[in-house]
This record gives C-alpha cells, sequence and structure tokens, in this order.
C-alpha cells in the first residue's frame, strides 16, 4: 500500500465483559480517514459509535471493555501497541477529542484559559508567555469575542455555545492531525449548532485537520462530511461518500433512515412520517443472521441465518447486505 | 408599567453582577449570612489571636511558681486580687498565663493532627476512589479497621507504645482520623470520576496523577474543608482528654486538659483551677463546631436552595 492512510482502522472488535455475557459494543469494524478528510459515523444511540471514538483515544474502560482484536492505525503505527505513556503524548496532541456536552466537559474550577493551557503545557515545551498567546489565539481560532479577558472567565459564567467554542479550542491548541467529534452540536440548540457546525469547517479550512464526525442527526452529516459511514449494532452497515449515500442508498436500513427525515412542506395530513419498524436489537442477544433482518422489509429466509459480507459497489461505495451479493 | 420594568432592570443587574464573580465569593457572602458560622468564626478568630500574641496578653509568665500566692481566688472573690485575675494555682502560677499559653498548645495540637489526617486521609481516599478494585479495597478496609477501635482507646494505644508526650498525642489523633478524611474524600472522587471532564483530563492526554490531584481533588475541597473544620474542635478535645489522662502535654506545659487534671483533687477547695481551662476547651470546641456547621450550610451543594 503506498497510499497511506492518516487513520485506519482494520476489524476492530471492542468488547465489554458484562455478568450475563460479552458485550460486542463494536464488532468487526473498518474504515479509513484521509488527511483532510471529514468522515461521518452515524449511527443511533448505543449502536457502538461512541465506543469506536473511545477505542481510537484508548479511553475504554479495561476492564470490563478489551479490544478483542484490530488494529487501529494512524500515520502508520498501531496505537493499540503504544504504552500507556506514548499514548498520552498522542491524546490532546496529534488525536484530540470534542466532547457532546459542553455543560459538565470543562472543569468547574479551573478558568477557561487556564484549561486551555494545561493541554499546551502538557505536550509542548514553552514559556509561560507563549503558552498565553497561544492560548489567546486558540480562541481567536474558535471565534470568542475579547478573548484576553475571556480566558479568566470560569466554566459557570458562560453559555454552551462559547464553552463548546473553549472545548474545540482546547482540542485545536496543538495543531492535532485528526478531531474526534462526537456529537458536538447534540446538546446545543439549533442556532448555535449551526454556528458552531460552520465554525468547524471553516476550522477544518484553515487547520487541515481531519475530523471523525460522530453524530446520529443525518442533516448534521450532510453538511459536515465528505464520506459517511452508517453503523447499526456494532457493525458498518453501509460506507459510501455523502452524495452517493443521500442520492442512492443501497442498505434497506440507510433508506429506511433517510425515509424518516422529516420534510418541510411535504405530506402534511397525508402522510404520517415513516419509521423503521421494531427496536434496535439488545447487544446480549444479536439476531442470527444479518443484524437488521427483523426489521428490514424486504429479507429473505437466507437473511435470518448467514451474515452478509461486505459487498463493494465499487467507488468506495460499500454495504453489508444480501441483495447486492 | 415603568415600575415593573425598573424592578425587572434592577433584577438583571443583580444577575449579572453575580455571574461576574467567582462562587467562592458567593460562598463566603453564604458563611456571613449563617449566624451560627460567624458566630464560630469569631471565637476561632479570638483563640488563634490568643495563641499568637500570647506573649503580649498574658499578665504573668506561666510556669512562674509564686509560693505564696497558691490557690488564689479570682479577682471578684473574697481573698482575689487584680494581681491575678483568674486566680492561682496550687503552685502559684497565674491561671490566666496558663490559660493563653493553653491556646498555643491546642492551636498547634489541631493543626498538626488534623493536618497529618487531612494529608494521609487525602491521599489515600483519592486512590481508593480513583483505582477502584484492589487499591480499593485495601486501603478502604485498613480504615475500617482503625474505625473499628474506639476512639480515644485507640489513641491511647499509639501513645502507650510511642511514649507519652504533646508530640506523640498529636502524632496519635492524626492518625485515628484519618479514615475520616479519606472516607469523605474517596465518596467525592468517586462522585467527581463519573463526570465528563475527568474524561475530558484524559482525552487531552494528563496522566493519572495530574487527573487525580490537579482535575478531580480541587472539586473534592468543600466537604474536606467542612470535616476539617469539624475534626479540629473534636482533635482539641481529644488532646484534652489524653493530657488529662497524663498521656499528652507533660508538665510544666501549659495545656488545657492537663490543667483541669491538675484541679480535679482540689475542685472543692479551688473550684477555678479545673472549671476556666473547662470552659476554654467547651469555648474552643463549640467554635469549630459553628463554624463547621456554618461551612457545611455554606458549602454543601446538597444544601443548597
Amino acid at each position: 500500500m503506498a497510499a497511506e492512510h492518516l487513520l485506519e482502522i482494520r476489524n476492530l472488535k471492542t468488547y465489554f465483559d458484562v455478568r450475563g455475557g460479552v458485550l460486542k459494543a463494536v464488532d468487526d469494524v473498518s474504515f479509513t480517514i484521509e488527511a483532510g478528510e471529514t468522515l461521518g459515523l452515524v449511527g443511533e444511540s448505543g449502536c457502538g459509535k461512541t465506543v469506536t471514538a473511545n477505542s481510537i483515544m484508548r479511553l475504554v474502560p479495561i476492564p470490563p471493555g478489551r479490544i478483542a482484536g484490530g488494529e487501529i492505525l494512524f500515520e502508520g503505527v498501531d496505537t493499540l501497541k503504544l504504552s500507556e505513556s506514548e499514548m498520552r503524548k498522542v491524546r490532546g496532541n496529534k488525536i484530540s477529542m470534542i466532547f457532546q456536552e459542553p455543560m459538565t466537559s470543562l472543569n468547574p474550577v479551573f478558568t477557561v484559559g487556564d484549561q486551555v493551557a494545561e493541554v499546551i503545557q502538557l505536550h509542548k515545551r514553552l514559556s509561560q508567555r507563549e503558552i498565553q498567546d497561544r492560548v489567546i489565539e486558540a480562541f481567536r481560532l474558535v471565534r470568542i469575542p475579547a478573548p484576553e479577558s475571556r480566558i479568566r472567565e470560569y466554566p459557570h459564567q458562560m453559555s454552551g455555545g462559547m464553552r463548546q467554542r473553549v472545548i474545540i479550542a482546547m482540542a485545536l491548541s496543538c495543531n492535532p492531525k485528526l478531531m474526534i467529534a462526537d456529537e458536538p452540536s447534540t446538546a446545543l440548540d439549533v442556532t448555535i449548532q449551526a454556528q458552531i457546525l460552520d465554525l468547524m469547517n471553516r476550522l477544518k479550512e484553515e487547520t487541515h485537520a481531519s475530523i471523525l464526525f460522530i453524530t446520529h442527526d443525518l442533516g448534521v452529516i450532510a453538511e459536515m462530511a465528505q464520506r459517511v459511514a452508517v453503523m447499526y449494532a456494532g457493525k458498518i452497515m453501509e460506507g459510501a461518500d455523502v452524495n452517493t449515500l443521500f442520492i442512492e442508498p443501497k442498505h434497506p436500513y440507510t433508506i429506511g433512515l433517510m425515509s424518516s427525515i422529516p420534510v418541510l412542506g411535504i405530506g402534511k395530513k397525508e402522510k404520517r412520517l415513516s419509521t423503521i419498524p421494531g427496536m434496535v436489537p439488545s447487544l446480549f442477544k444479536l439476531p442470527q443472521g444479518c443484524l437488521f433482518h427483523e426489521r428490514c422489509s424486504g429479507a429473505y429466509t437466507e437473511c435470518g441465518q448467514l451474515e452478509p459480507p461486505m459487498i463493494d459497489l465499487g467507488d468506495g461505495h460499500i454495504v453489508r447486505c444480501h441483495k447486492y451479493a | 408599567m415603568a415600575e415593573n420594568n425598573i424592578q425587572k432592570m434592577s433584577l438583571w443587574a443583580k444577575v449579572t453582577r453575580a455571574e461576574d464573580r467567582h462562587p467562592f465569593f458567593d460562598q463566603i457572602e453564604k458563611l456571613f449570612k449563617n449566624r451560627t458560622g460567624v458566630a464560630g468564626l469569631i471565637i476561632i478568630s479570638l483563640f488563634a489571636l490568643t495563641a499568637v500574641l500570647a506573649p503580649l496578653l498574658s499578665p504573668h509568665d506561666p510556669d512562674e511558681n509564686a509560693l505564696y500566692d497558691q490557690l488564689k481566688p479570682p479577682v471578684w472573690n473574697e481573698g482575689g486580687s487584680t494581681k491575678n485575675l483568674l486566680g492561682t494555682d496550687d503552685l502559684g502560677r497565674d491561671m490566666l498565663s496558663r490559660l493563653i499559653y493553653g491556646a498555643r498548645v491546642s492551636l498547634t495540637l489541631g493543626i498538626v493532627s488534623v493536618g497529618i489526617a487531612l494529608i494521609c486521609g487525602s491521599i489515600l481516599g483519592a486512590l481508593a476512589g480513583y483505582y477502584k478494585g484492589w487499591p480499593d479495597n485495601l486501603i478502604m478496609r485498613i480504615m475500617d479497621i482503625i474505625l473499628a477501635f474506639p476512639y480515644i482507646l485507640l489513641a491511647i494505644v499509639i501513645v502507650a507504645y510511642l511514649g507519652p508526650g504533646l508530640r506523640n498525642a498529636m502524632i496519635a489523633i492524626g492518625i485515628i482520623n484519618v479514615p475520616r478524611f479519606a472516607r469523605i474524600i474517596r465518596a467525592s472522587v468517586l462522585e467527581e470520576y463519573e463526570k465528563d471532564y475527568v474524561t475530558a483530563a484524559r482525552a487531552v492526554g494528563a496522566n493519572n496523577r495530574r487527573i487525580i490531584f490537579n482535575a478531580i481533588f480541587p472539586n473534592c475541597l468543600a466537604p474536606i474543608i467542612v470535616q476539617a473544620s469539624l475534626g479540629f474542635g473534636e482533635a482539641i478535645l481529644s488532646g484534652a482528654g489524653l493530657s488529662f489522662l497524663g498521656l499528652g502535654a507533660q508538665p510544666p506545659l501549659s495545656e488545657w486538659g492537663a490543667m483541669i487534671a491538675q484541679g480535679r483533687s482540689m475542685i472543692l477547695r479551688a473550684w477555678w483551677v479545673m472549671t476556666y481551662p473547662g470552659i476554654a476547651i467547651l469555648l474552643a470546641v463549640l467554635g469549630f463546631n459553628l463554624l463547621g456547621d456554618g461551612l457545611r450550610d455554606a458549602l454543601d451543594p446538597r444544601l443548597r436552595d
């Protein structure tokens, strides 16, 4: 392989040993992220998106969790084989994380400036003066007005949107190669959400960092990502570039998701919002065969017996469904 | 209408003003609104001031014997004189001076023993709460064993082992107070551990020591401050208890507990020798307890309205 991916995940398996069995939170997940690209990872709650992100950062608590198999190659190095202290040099420095809850992800007893400064201090050898300059620069980068005075504020003095900007500033402060954004806009209201997404897109242009963007919101994905992977019950069901996925979704699950997006102005009385019947299967009692067959309208008998392989449809469009075999 | 607007505006002004301050000041303000807390603070301030300024305040050398002034009653009793305002003990030493110097001993005892308990307890409790699993079990079971002994009895055992004296009494009281701090801090760390900012700290590459002591620990300070304040009073009481039993401060050091022990045999003849040190202990312990309660009301988020 000549072309090196920034991040390549091969057959990642993250399991949790809990009372009552093994919970396969992430099962055989593979994807790549290229430099400067945004990959969207979509799926319902509990499908393994966050566990995938935490596995990349090695933040899965062990035990009960364990990485049962696979490789996570970041710049060609398997991060799963790094020692804990080597991994600490990667976290926040080369790979950083943006969290879902801006209200609780900042430490309440320190000023926001100190918290950003701490990240720089951990990874770069700089004088206090230079660190402060970098903090102010990072605040400016995320468009926090009056950064010189805002760095002295405490998290409780800031609004949710401002706090999320601080968290993004923290993530950006060491010029990471990859940012993992775990539902960064979910806890914000819609207008702030739009601002933050817009900001992240602009920052990606400015810093050339790649983003792994995790969300359950397909509308957000359309705005942010170049390529999308759809996850269901710990497995990737479909992967494609964003246009292909929205125009020609192939997997019945993706099709179901697309048709359950409400469209403004259409329908009203005559058409109810369509939903996917049934429930996400419990990770303790995964169905035989295709994980989705119980909820799939076009399932054959085969679907309930054989697990479908990942099928390559060309142009980087992959799908895990028997229909396309 | 206009009135309504003004009301709204003043309300707004109040909100923004409160927002600009560090929450620490809100808690200080809350403490000052609490009458018992303020009473405790005043008593303790007087107590601390007395201890610090003892050489200036005391009219006599506390160890100075006066053969002809033995067991003189306080000034307002028959036979008392202005030379010894609170009378003298059986060796003719001035009671007031001894009480004033006794504040020094009690304050030192409180600081040292609470310091020992606070530092050891914080570290042990934080490690137990953070690492869970076997370190938690090991540390907390040892703490349980220490707590299983009657409080003063264990102190006596430790002092008996180390040898009597004020320094060893302080160490003993420190050790028996370790489990209280360890338990409180472990509980707070367990609670804080679940918060997102801990994961966030790990995600920026902080190591465990940094996460425990720089990120989590400052968030656990409120219950520690309260316990330290209450523990201070208790330590003084225990110290006086040990001295009363002859295991703490040794003569001629003027320590309140030892003074009570000394006056015990002559309570019917010279009640003041025993009564004043008793009142001093009572006031000091009361002060710390009142302050502790006030701090609890001000700092404990569960009691916040």
